[in-house]
């Protein structure tokens, strides 16, 4: 007798055919999630660790499956440890980062504290300020490698402040081009932390902020002491999802620079990007993209175990 | 709270600042699509921020026709990518809600799903970069290499997490009377999904859809990597649209930049209420 024939034989309770039917429900509902899930995951990563262990290339005349005639053991890998080009792209990747993330923050927070009470045309300037995030990434690198070219709209601005002609070749100087890439990722992104910061503020209390006004607090202590604890959590998701967001940087940087030039705006993805489609070394790249998945899903697991065990929600 | 006029008079100072920085790039790219292009190098002392003589030519370039002597006529119109982009973002959008809500429902209501969670925040902190070449290897397997339908797979995958996490959440706010009320009723679990709560929850339904739209709409790594030729979106067709034969068409991309920036600023526009929700996986609320 299976349990199925059991289970109709005997009288249930109903609240337990109720759970049941739940559970049953529930795993069918999450199913095709699961499924998509696991087609993402576990294929491409056997086949990148597969094919990250060989010399194959879509060039090698090889279908994949045959990869195992080029093994070569662990050499990728040794040479992801000794390739120069690839810690200078994550160099570069770190240092977008560590300007942009920060300046994205300060910008977005005191535009914010600008936001947090009401004002004739709210709005309207709301709505403006947000449009950047919105705009496809690949345009806004189009509309940077336009504003950014020597003849173009930046020198121009620049001509009438400083009174002389400005014909500065930003995109093909390696530093310029570096803050060039910055300045398009912070115009883009500055107004989603604007948001997140903005949702955050407006949860702060006002009757505390008006006692502390009463007791002759100062801005600055009553953001020191009332606002900011209360925003703690916010800011860290802020800047957590900007990190994540800065560390895949491709799109509009690509447009515009192409990670030149030569490849000194070159980072991580722009790296990893180039050496699929022009060096096609694809062994290579698979070893590569594995360490930096390793790496980032122990960073995930250990952030995650940490929010949970302080019980923040996250 | 009362303010002094002179914090007033900063506040809308900077404000007008930020908003005028925010506003030219996107200006510049509007004015660039209706001017001749005669105008499109302009530099010193000719160069202008508004078009001297607007046209449409630039549109009606990139649709084919080549109304002046001076540039090349395409050989690709705009048209087939404006629909491969549509399509795509479509079709990958209607895959990530589906999959998404109800995984969210079983999450919200029956503890369902497991690790599900957290592989899906996963899914959302890795670089593409990091999966394509595998990912390539597959889709060339199926046949799904250079296609919209292979496209918005792919679509459906990636964005997945956001509607997952978004659902969840107006799945948890959402009251759960109406549904008990049902289930004493004698109404099956799946029934009151179906007949009573998606219905309830047609408008954040509608929120997500377009949030999760604009995500795929959004793409140019994926596509770079997986159309080659037939089914291109517009930002690959847009990055291809110089050549040495034509030079840097500066007026037609800038159209085409246009056409494809404006949907997702609308749409955005529209649902403001909900950006925070989304782009925080639900840990905000406005």
């Amino acid at each position: 007798m299976t349990t199925a024939e059991i289970r109709k034989d005997m009288p249930t309770r109903p609240a337990a055919r109720e759970a049941d039917e739940g559970a049953r429900l529930g795993l069918r509902l999450t199913l095709p999630a699961q499924l998509l899930v696991l087609f993402i995951s576990v294929f491409p990563l056997l086949m990148q660790l597969y094919i990250s262990l060989t010399d194959w290339s879509p060039l090698s005349g090889l279908g994949w499956p045959h990869a195992h005639e080029m093994w070569n053991g662990f050499a990728n890998y040794v040479d992801v440890a000794g390739d120069g080009r690839l810690w200078s792209a994550l160099g570069r990747t770190a240092l977008v980062m560590a300007v942009c993330v920060p300046v994205e923050f300060l910008l977005g927070l005191a535009l914010a504290t600008l936001f947090a009470d009401s004002f004739p045309g709210k709005r309207v300037f709301y709505s403006i300020l947000i449009m950047p995030m919105m705009v496809v990434p690949a345009v806004a690198g189009y509309m940077f490698y336009m504003l950014f070219q020597s003849g173009g709209p930046v020198n121009d601005i620049l001509s009438s402040l400083l009174g002389m002609p400005v014909t500065v070749a930003w995109l093909s100087d390696p530093m310029l081009a570096m803050l060039a890439v910055m300045v398009a990722d912070i115009w883009q992104w500055t107004p989603l932390m604007f948001l997140i910061l903005l949702a955050g503020l407006v949860g702060v209390p006002e009757d505390q902020m008006k006692a502390a006004t009463l007791l002759g607090a100062s801005p600055w202590q009553k953001f020191r002491t009332i606002v900011l604890p209360r925003m703690k959590t916010i800011i860290i998701i802020a800047l957590a999802i900007r990190v994540i967001e800065c560390f895949k940087i491709f799109d509009t940087l690509f447009i515009m620079t192409g990670g030149g030039p030569g490849v000194a705006t070159e980072t991580i993805s722009v790296y990893i990007y180039k050496i699929t489609t022009q060096d096609l070394i694809w062994g290579y790249v698979a070893a590569i993209a594995l360490v930096i998945l390793l790496v980032l899903s122990v960073a995930c697991v250990w952030a995650m175990k940490r929010m949970a065990r302080k019980g923040q929600p996250a | 709270m009362r303010r002094s006029p002179a914090f007033e008079a900063f506040r809308y100072g900077a404000i007008l600042l930020a908003c005028a920085i925010t506003l030219v790039p996107i200006l510049w790219m509007v004015s660039m699509a209706f001017k001749p292009i005669a105008e499109w190098q302009a530099t010193g002392a000719d160069l202008t921020w508004f078009p001297k003589e607007p046209t449409l030519d630039n549109f009606r370039y990139i649709f084919g026709e080549s109304g002046s002597n001076l540039i090349v006529a395409l050989d690709r119109t705009a048209a087939k990518p404006i629909l491969s982009s549509l399509l795509s973002a479509s079709l990958g959008t209607l895959i990530a809600m589906a999959a998404g809500t109800s995984a969210a429902y079983g999450l919200s209501r029956f503890g369902a799903g497991g690790n599900l969670p957290l592989a899906l925040i996963q899914l959302r902190l890795f670089p593409p970069m990091a999966v394509m070449i595998p990912v390539m290897m597959m889709w060339s397997f199926l046949n799904l290499m250079d296609t919209w339908w292979g496209l918005a797979l792919i679509y459906g995958i990636v964005t997945l997490p956001f509607a997952f996490w978004l659902m969840k959440t107006f799945f948890d706010d959402m009251p759960r009377e109406i549904e008990e009320a049902a289930l004493v009723e004698g109404c099956s679990r799946g029934r009151v999904f179906w007949r009573i709560t998606l219905p309830m929850m047609r408008a954040p339904l509608a929120s997500a859809s377009l949030f999760v739209f604009i995500l795929n709409w959004s793409d140019y790594l994926i596509a770079l990597l997986l159309t080659t030729r037939e089914w291109v979106t517009i930002p690959v067709y847009m990055a291809s649209l110089s050549s040495s034969m034509t030079g840097q068409l500066y007026g037609a991309k800038a159209a085409l930049g246009l056409i494809a920036a404006v949907p997702p600023v609308v749409l955005g526009i529209m649902i403001q209420r909900h950006l925070v929700r989304g782009l925080t996986f639900g840990a905000l609320k406005q």
